[in-house]
């Protein structure tokens, strides 16, 4: 039984697969690139495969340092950064999962719970066979700097052209407006709450990850059961990514392509949270299930709440991050009409392009789809500027009309 | 109202059909006359003119060509929509496939009339509105099955009380501030209200498809609009009243047609650019006009004043609501749903909107911005602030802009007239006075 629902997966994944393959070089040859909106989605389907490359080229295999193979994703798994072995891998602001092995980039929310909690110390990691050469905080250091690098330099970019759930979901909204039903809204009042909420997530995992690894952290031990080796220490070695949503998709991803066993992902029973596998938790599933559902009603809905995308407008939209940041969205007051475009296109419902006066307008919601700047119909109103140069500029669309 | 007067008693004075008819002809025939006229000093101020004018001055005449084509519609059983003020959602009449004419009125005689009603501090639009549907001088406004009045400001909510007195009116209250969410829901569910009206009239369902035609064709005919202004942004390719003119003939013209005739009109000026061709010598004054909306055909007192003066001055731009504002603006749809459709469509009228019956927190901020743009944009030498008395909205609004305008050096004259023809006199030596200090300026 579990064996055809297994080779069902595999087949809807390799369906999705040579579609999305179709869909790039449609857009490709039809010259879609132009378009912003189709450009992002080319970007954001060929994002993936880079991404999972390990998926594709071999050897399989847990990421170790030293590299074990010659494969190419090794020289970016296996990484070593300032003289620092890294073998969990660059830490890019994207929800490319940790949990399965062929990513060649890994979720710095994973990374940062890891660091803080089991891999505190040098030595062998929980469970991996991977060896750390460097102690817990050297490595949180290289984390944190990575990801304020990014974000300084990319933002939320990242969220908008690279996030593979990000894909997911505007798959999700390609899929709803091909039965042409209409999105919802949530109220601005519950948007700018979800926004607020990410912070309090961000603080949550870290306080639980600091509690769960009290005993090496301060050699004390808050929570039972929570040395190396017992349960409870297995479970919550990353208290937010037994809840995130991506998490079952990549489990998905890599059982389907054959790097995991799908047989024991869905089989293995550890206990009631562990219900669905080994990898994946009940509660990883429920929420991808309640996201997926969402997707399907609002634009973008998990970027809302998403701590990942928090914690890159934390080192983006406020001082004095800000006055370094790269990429930046601005509005050019005068040729505002206040017409309310791009407050209605934007996916994750920003409001502040609409509310603010001209300037900066780079918000902490906003994933920069520049949605709005092609939907803009007053000529250069808006724009993204890189380093205070414009490179997009809103134009009037109506040109493009047959 | 009490019901023994219920129905019985209406705002004008009954007239017999003998006397109606008898002021009706005589009105028509002044108003062949004012529009054969104004045609006729255009031509003179721009011998010549493009080939294509010819259609607009056709379509400009209220009882020629286009009346005809409505009458033979309306036999065939379409319906006529009229609408006063641009919030009306044309694209809801066009998906229900009837006709969509603007019905305010710009005839001066009607304005006397409607004096007769109301008293001479209303506005004269509405005065002279009144008039006509006193004597049924305008022909679109005869035909119309319905009216949509918009209640943006005093006159116009009592007018729609005194038209509904003969005519099917059918009210729309934009709310007066455009910025909170609820105001907002306000109008979308006034649109929605209006969009059921309109299907139950025509006895044709707007349908999700009907509706995105409907959009398609006013987001081509704003596409060609554009295209136009845009060409006015260089040396003076075409005197400002023509492309009043042509601006304004979209208020009542089969609107897929007027695309394409003004997109013919484009291909010929921008021929005339290539060939450096100009309507008036490039140094000529660039006058920008501000205010109530100016009403073809009497109200183009102005415009002829402008462009005949001695210095002569040049409409570059405007910001009208029967100009350049018309279809300036499009309808943004980011999904084509029923319910963003309908939400583009109340956001295109609502929110894009710089009338002064709004105001927010920062002032009407969106009609300064739209006129800092326009001045840098256009190269405007001057402003013209343009206001009927009466209007008490445009008249108040000045004060703020006339010192923003000042803080950047732009020359702004405060024009105020009526609907009479008696101060063109007066009129041509404020406007002479002002067209030379810009000249002064402009040589400078």
């Amino acid at each position: 039984m579990t064996e055809i629902i297994i080779e069902i997966l595999r087949l809807t994944i390799i369906v999705g697969i040579i579609f999305a393959g179709i869909l790039v070089i449609l857009i490709w040859i039809n010259d879609q690139t132009k378009k912003i909106s189709y450009l992002r989605l080319f970007i954001q389907i060929v994002s993936v495969p880079v991404i999972f490359l390990g998926l594709i080229i071999g050897p399989f295999g847990l990421p170790q340092f030293p590299p074990v193979g010659n494969a190419p994703r090794d020289a970016v798994v296996g990484t070593n950064i300032f003289g620092a072995p890294f073998p969990d891998g660059l830490s890019v602001p994207v929800l490319a999962c940790y949990y399965p092995s062929g990513r060649t980039v890994t979720c710095p929310i994973w990374q940062i719970q890891a660091y803080i909690f089991p891999f505190w110390n040098t030595g062998l990691g929980f469970g991996w066979g991977v060896y750390y050469t460097t102690h817990g905080l050297e490595r949180l250091a290289i984390v944190f700097g990575l990801v304020i690098v990014m974000a300084i330099v990319l933002g939320r970019f990242f969220c908008g052209w690279i996030c593979p759930f990000g894909l997911y979901m505007d798959l999700m909204t390609r899929l709803r407006k091909t039965f042409k039903k209409r999105y919802w809204k949530l109220s601005e009042g519950v948007n700018t709450g979800l926004r607020q909420l990410r912070y309090v997530i961000i603080a949550a995992f870290l306080i639980l990850s600091f509690v769960f690894g009290s005993q090496a952290i301060i050699g004390l031990q808050l929570v039972p059961g929570t040395q190396s080796g017992e349960y409870v220490y297995d479970y919550f070695s990353a208290p937010f990514c037994q809840v995130c949503p991506m998490k079952p998709l990549c489990v998905l991803v890599e059982s389907a392509s054959g790097f995991m066993d799908p047989a024991s992902v869905f089989s293995q029973n550890t206990g009631l949270l562990y219900e669905a596998g080994y990898y994946v938790t009940s509660l990883n599933v429920a929420v991808l299930a309640l996201v997926t559902i969402g997707a399907f009603a609002f634009r973008r809905f998990w970027c809302r709440i998403c701590p990942l995308g928090g914690l890159i407008s934390l080192f983006n939209r406020f001082p004095p991050f800000k006055w370094f940041s790269v990429v930046r969205l601005n509005k050019i007051e005068e040729k505002c009409t206040k017409c309310g475009i791009c407050k209605r296109v934007c996916p994750p419902q920003v409001t502040e392009v609409y509310e603010e006066k001209g300037g900066d307008v780079t918000s902490s919601g906003c994933i920069l789809c520049f949605r709005c700047v092609e939907m803009c119909p007053y000529e250069g109103c808006l724009e993204i500027r890189v380093a205070g140069k414009p490179i997009y500029k809103s134009r009037n669309w109506l040109e493009g009309l047959e | 109202m009490a019901t023994e007067f219920e129905g019985k008693i209406k705002s004008t004075p009954e007239m017999s059909p003998k006397e109606i008819e008898e002021m009706r002809s005589t009105m028509e025939s002044v108003s062949r006359k004012v529009i054969a006229e104004n045609i006729e000093r255009m031509k003179k101020t721009w011998p010549n003119r493009p080939k294509t004018m010819q259609y607009f001055d056709e379509i400009s005449n209220f009882f020629g060509k286009r009346l005809e084509e409505i009458r033979a519609q309306k036999e065939a059983d379409k319906k006529i929509i009229g609408y006063s003020c641009m919030f009306a959602p044309i694209e809801l009449i066009l998906a229900a496939d009837a006709i969509p004419v603007r019905i305010d009125s710009g005839w001066y005689d009607a304005a006397k009339l409607g004096d007769t009603i109301v008293a001479v501090e209303v506005c004269p639009v509405i005065r002279s509105t009144i008039g006509t549907q006193m004597v049924n001088l305008s022909p679109y406004l005869e035909l119309s099955d319905a009216i949509i009045i918009s209640l943006t400001c005093d006159g116009r909510t009592k007018l729609s009380e005194i038209l509904r007195d003969d005519k099917t009116v059918w009210t729309m209250c934009p709310p007066r501030m455009k910025d909170s969410p609820h105001s907002r829901k306000l109008w979308v569910e006034e649109v929605k209200a209006i969009k059921e009206k309109i299907e139950d009239l025509t006895g044709t369902e707007i349908t999700r498809k009907r509706l995105r035609s409907a959009i398609e064709l006013t987001q081509r005919a704003s596409k060609a609009f554009r295209r136009f202004q845009k060409i006015r942004k260089g040396n003076p390719v075409i005197m400002g009243r023509d492309a009043m003119l042509v601006n304004q003939t979209s208020m009542w013209d089969d609107i897929k047609r007027w695309t394409q005739k003004t997109e013919e009109l484009c291909d010929e000026l921008k021929n005339r650019i290539a060939q450096k061709k100009w309507a008036c010598p490039p140094d000529t004054p660039r006058v920008m006009v501000t205010g109530t909306p100016m009403i073809w055909p009497d109200s183009w007192k102005i415009p002829n004043l402008i462009e005949e003066a001695n210095p002569q001055g040049v409409l570059v731009v405007d910001e009208l609501c029967s100009g350049d504002r018309l279809l300036y603006d499009p309808v943004g749809v980011d999904e084509w749903t029923m319910s963003d459709m309908m939400d583009a469509v109340a956001e295109r009228y609502l929110l894009a909107s710089t009338c002064p019956c709004f105001t927010s927190e920062h002032g009407n901020d969106d009609r300064i911005n739209w006129l800092l743009d326009r001045i840098k944009e256009y190269r405007v030498d001057g402003v013209i602030y343009y206001v009927l008395r009466g209007c008490i909205l445009y008249a108040m609004e000045y004060a703020r802009i006339k010192r923003i305008l000042e803080s950047i050096d732009v020359p702004v004259y405060y024009l105020d007239t009526e609907y009479t023809r008696e101060d063109v006199g007066q009129m041509k030596t404020r406007v002479e006075a002002f067209l030379e200090m810009l000249e002064t300026r402009v040589a400078l």
